[in-house]
């Protein structure tokens, strides 16, 4: 049986409850996915059951470990391909092997989650130094940002923590969505593609910009120039949103 | 703001830019040009177009030196266009950047401004109005001017988070011919100064630590005063040509800042006028390679040193790119030389997270490293009959000394050894790189290289050429002698 789910973690949860009580699960699909794959005829939608997706989570979180309930956390959040299957696999493995699956390292299931897991990972660690900031009318941060993987929650820490005084806002503008942060509090909500247009600049900002692109330029060594080696750090898809890559 | 900041910040930045160091919040990690490292602990901002990771603000409070050492491109004698920030701009400068998530830091040198003293100064005051006044929680790692008195060097302290004194150059010969207004004496003597206030306040384990537990010293002032820098190596007979810090009169220093002959404080101990604390990320040092003489063993063995009585966090090796037309340096278009940098950046590697030593690098005959090998590829090929190493069997020091296999590979092998025998597949997924490793394990017994189990099959297999032997470094600088070991200009 394919499902298919709301793609909320909740969701997800709820289909891993069918998978063992109603059906086994042979695909499960974002709802937004049913049309190109024409999945709406072999496919059931499962309505998000938040009790079901509680007793899941705790089943996980006792028969597993509460590290791997969060680890199956970190997957949802990424844009792996299939992540649903790869999660439901490492979930059915776990529920056999219970806490020492994470210790197997070498096996495929195991190793697909590893994979998508550092992916994030790597992205929300990259972003904690591409992210630029600007300085609005009412000096607050304003960072706009189109990243891969749903990182915005795993940012918040590092933000939280570096910008103790300045309120800011981080907006994912790829899911119209936006942390909210002041003195160590954040919250998420939504924040369309208008209201971050909306923002006003401050006097300063162009000019804090364009001292910071004149002194990127000169920082390169004419004798040993890689753009390569540059783009592997810092992808281009990146690009519009780093003030000193951008035009 | 002042039309004349932009004019600022692009010839000091200009200046600064060839310091290689590039680490912060005491995370170490430096992008080696070309050959670049992607294990990146600390937090990289942007990438410049040559590839370097850029996570510091890194600049010059002034470019108007008063010394002129040949090898650099501020020397009094260049012609050059002068700046010189005012302490607040370069304050404020970093800030905005900072706030902006541009920096991580700032990274604060120095042109020698009238005198060390003077320099030092204003550097701690920029550094005093972005702490005390901005509240400037960022990295600041500030170089320190050779010969600044011991009282401002306090200071200075106080507002940074890592310090650096530049050795510069690997010899005392080298440093008088090519920076004359730079004394050995007056490097050592903040260095020193800067592992005691470390000491004092507990962020270092006292150096020498290593040599006591040995048994070979008195005490931990005692290593440092009495050995100094050249005394270090227990090997400076046969390739001594380091400092040598009773020669260059280090004990006592002219400063009077040593009660002499090792016995216990070497600096006056300092009145801790805040309560932040000393450089707390601690120091390194840079040498520039390729502008003297020496040997990678020389430069090697006294960054081993280093590490051992200085307890430096790192020593940074910079490529020489020629600035000048001296007699003295190599010629105008000598390419710099990035894969001898690279090479001894590996070498360094293995001194500091492999457990090798100086001498297990390099011999008699080759005291220069391989340019087409990795060193630990060239250790191994030269111990061939510690191997094939059997990776289910293996200790982790031995594990860590095959080729290919790092810290964090050992890690999982040994942890996954505890559940289940490890198979050659499995290696690959720990992070090997079987390339190189698979000519020096055997996995559950068998072999995976496909040539001989012999030297010179294997250094082929792995790219390693016949090694060039021409010497070109004397034809290009007269009046300096050589051993015939500088090859390495040769790419
Ligand atoms: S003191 Fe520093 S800036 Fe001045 S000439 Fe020497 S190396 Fe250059």
């Amino acid at each position: 049986m394919n499902y298919l789910y709301d793609e909320t973690f909740d969701g997800f949860l709820t289909c891993v409850k069918h998978h063992y009580y109603t059906e086994n699960a042979e695909g499960i699909f974002p709802n937004s996915s049913a049309y190109q794959m024409d999945l709406t005829r072999y496919a059931m939608t499962v309505e998000t059951d938040e009790d079901a997706a509680r007793i899941v989570h705790r089943a996980i979180v006792n028969k597993i470990s509460k590290w791997d309930a969060e680890r199956v956390y970190r997957v949802f959040c990424t844009n792996e391909p299939e992540k649903e299957m790869k999660m439901l696999r490492y979930l059915r493995l776990g529920f056999k092997q219970g806490g020492r699956i994470r210790l197997l390292h070498g096996h495929p299931v195991v190793n697909d989650v590893q994979k998508a897991e550092q992916r994030l990972g790597c992205e929300v660690h990259r972003l904690c130094g591409l992210i630029r900031f600007s300085e609005t009318q009412d000096k607050l941060l304003y960072a706009g940002f189109e990243p891969d993987n749903d990182v915005l929650e795993f940012l918040a820490p590092h933000f939280t923590d570096r910008f103790r005084y300045d309120p800011f806002i981080l907006h994912d503008k790829r899911r119209d969505k936006a942390l909210f942060a002041y003195n160590k509090e954040w919250q998420i909500a939504a924040f369309g593609e208008e209201e971050g247009q909306e923002i006003q600049m401050s006097e300063d900002e162009a000019t804090y910009r364009r001292l910071w692109k004149e002194y990127f330029e000169v920082m390169a060594t004419k004798e040993r120039l890689n753009p390569a080696c540059q783009r592997r750090f810092m992808p281009a898809r990146y690009w519009k949103n780093i003030t000193e890559m951008s035009t | 703001m002042d039309g004349r900041v932009f004019e600022k910040l692009t010839v000091l930045g200009e200046s600064a830019k060839y310091d290689v160091s590039c680490s912060s919040s005491g995370a170490d990690r430096t992008n080696i040009g070309r050959l670049g490292n992607a294990a990146c602990a600390g937090i990289c901002h942007s990438w410049t177009a040559d590839g370097r990771c850029m996570s510091l603000l890194k600049v010059l409070l002034s470019n108007d030196c008063a010394y002129d050492c040949k090898y650099c491109v501020n020397r009094r004698s260049a012609d050059t266009k002068r700046c010189t920030f005012e302490p607040r701009e370069l304050a404020d400068i970093t800030m905005e950047f900072y706030r902006r998530n541009y920096i991580e830091g700032l990274f604060l040198s120095s042109a020698v401004l009238r005198s060390p003293d003077n320099t030092v100064e204003r550097m701690a005051e920029c550094l005093a109005i972005l702490r005390e006044e901005y509240g400037f929680a960022g990295y600041i790692h500030a170089k320190v001017i050779p010969g600044v008195s011991p009282e401002i060097l306090t200071q200075l302290g106080f507002v940074c988070d890592r310090l650096s004194v530049n050795i510069e150059l690997p010899s005392s010969e080298s440093l008088s011919l090519l920076a004359p207004q730079k004394k050995a004496t007056a490097i050592f003597g903040p260095m020193r100064q800067i592992t005691q206030a470390q000491i004092e306040q507990k962020t270092l384990r006292s150096p020498g630590f290593r040599e006591r537990l040995l048994g070979k010293s008195s005490g931990a002032a005692g290593a440092v005063a009495s050995a100094g820098i050249g005394g270090m190596s227990d090997t400076d007979s046969n390739h001594g040509r380091g400092m040598n810090a009773d020669e260059d009169g280090i004990v006592p220093d002219g400063a009077g800042t040593l009660v002499p002959g090792g016995a216990g404080a070497l600096a006056p101990v300092s009145r801790y006028k805040y309560k932040e604390r000393f450089a707390p990320a601690g120091q390194t040092t840079q040498m520039i390679i390729g502008a003297s003489p020496e040997s990678d063993r020389q430069i090697i063995t006294m960054s081993e040193a280093l590490y051992r009585k200085f307890s430096l966090k790192r020593v940074y090796f910079s490529a020489y790119i020629p600035v000048a037309d001296q007699p003295e340096l190599p010629p105008l278009l000598t390419p710099p030389p990035l894969r001898r940098e690279h090479r001894l950046y590996q070498a360094d590697w293995l001194l500091r997270f492999y457990g090798y030593t100086a001498d297990e690098i390099f011999t008699d005959s080759e005291p220069n490293l391989d340019v087409d090998l990795d060193p630990k590829v060239v250790w191994a090929l030269r111990h061939l009959d510690y191997f094939p190493i059997e990776v289910n069997r293996a200790s982790e020091e031995e594990l860590l000394r095959i080729p290919g296999i790092g810290n964090t590979s050992v890690f999982r092998i040994l942890r996954q050894r505890r559940i289940a025998s490890v198979g050659y597949d499995d290696l690959k997924k720990m992070g090997v790189v079987l390339k190189r490793a698979r000519y020096f394990l055997t996995v559950g017994g068998r072999y995976f290289g496909d040539v001989p189990f012999e030297p010179l099959a294997i250094r082929t297999a792995l790219g390693g050429g016949v090694k060039p032997q021409i010497s070109l470094f004397e034809t290009m600088t007269p009046g300096l002698t050589l051993g015939g070991e500088h090859e390495l200009f040769v790419r």
